[in-house]
């Protein structure tokens, strides 16, 4: 994987993964807290279930606080649900504007593939809350990456 | 990293026009006579857009002549994609867990008691 240097590519950004799973059971994992407090958290991170708000409606709150296991430092994000088609689309925006629209794709021979689509990437930059964010996580990142490479 | 840098970076690229302009230029230099045609702006208008892109670091003009041609800055935008790749980085690991938590939920009962 390669990063481009692209402006066209700054508006959107799509992210694709296939899992060994029946879609029915993806698409519970992405949006059952039970499911979701297993790996909502990136390395290094968890995300305790009390921590996870679901409710699964157009309209309703999508919200998750995030633990850093060494620090404790917390990484709030919330998102309110646009699209809720089981077991293929499931939407959120953000918000800053920022839209999350995953497809979940059967293909047919036991695997799903999910298909993440986010547009209006942008408006991330705009909320000064998502810069202040950003610029931790741009420096746990910088100090993540002088882990892998030192 | 610098924060007034990064401020400068996420206002500048806020904003569809300019990164329009980035999109252009990430094709070769362009002068503001050229930048200015395709978007019907006034070339004041333009001139202010490329101030906002040059302050970011995302462009750079040239010295020499009335033209001042405009080049596009990759180290500029190396902000706006690190953050993609973070966020990239971050969905990278939560699908790693998430493998592995689709794993444990299908391993069959009958599996557990084989002995090895």
């Amino acid at each position: 994987m390669t990063a481009t240097t692209n402006a066209d590519d700054l508006d959107e950004v799509t992210i694709v993964r296939v899992f060994a799973a029946p879609r029915e059971l993806v698409f519970a994992c992405m949006t059952d807290p039970t499911h979701l407090t297993h790996f909502w958290g990136p390395v290094g991170v968890s995300t305790p279930i009390e921590n996870i708000t679901v409710d699964l409606r157009v309209g309703g709150v999508f919200e998750t606080v995030m633990v850093n296991d060494e620090s404790g430092e917390t990484y709030p994000s919330k998102g309110v649900y646009t699209e809720i088609t089981p077991p293929s689309v499931l939407a959120w925006e953000e918000p800053s504007g920022m839209a999350n629209r995953s497809e979940f794709i059967d293909l047919g021979d036991g695997r799903t593939e999910v298909r993440i689509h986010q547009t209006n990437v942008p408006a991330m930059y705009r909320s000064p809350e998502a810069q202040a964010g950003m610029k931790s996580s741009l420096d746990r990142f910088a100090t993540y990456l002088a882990t892998q490479t030192s | 990293m610098d924060d007034g840098q990064l401020d400068a970076t996420f206002a500048a690229l806020s904003d569809a026009t300019r990164r329009a302009i980035l999109a252009k230029l990430a094709h070769g230099e362009a002068t503001v006579n050229e930048l200015a045609q395709p978007f019907d702006m006034s070339l004041p208008a333009i001139s202010k857009h490329l101030k906002v892109l040059e302050r970011a670091g995302l462009i750079s003009r040239g010295r020499n002549g009335q033209f001042r041609p405009c080049r596009l800055e990759a180290d500029g935008l190396d902000v706006a994609t690190d953050w993609i790749e973070h966020n990239r980085q971050i969905w990278t690991e939560r699908f790693d867990k998430l493998s592995a938590h689709l794993r444990d939920l299908q391993k069959t009962p009958s599996t557990k008691g084989t002995p090895s």
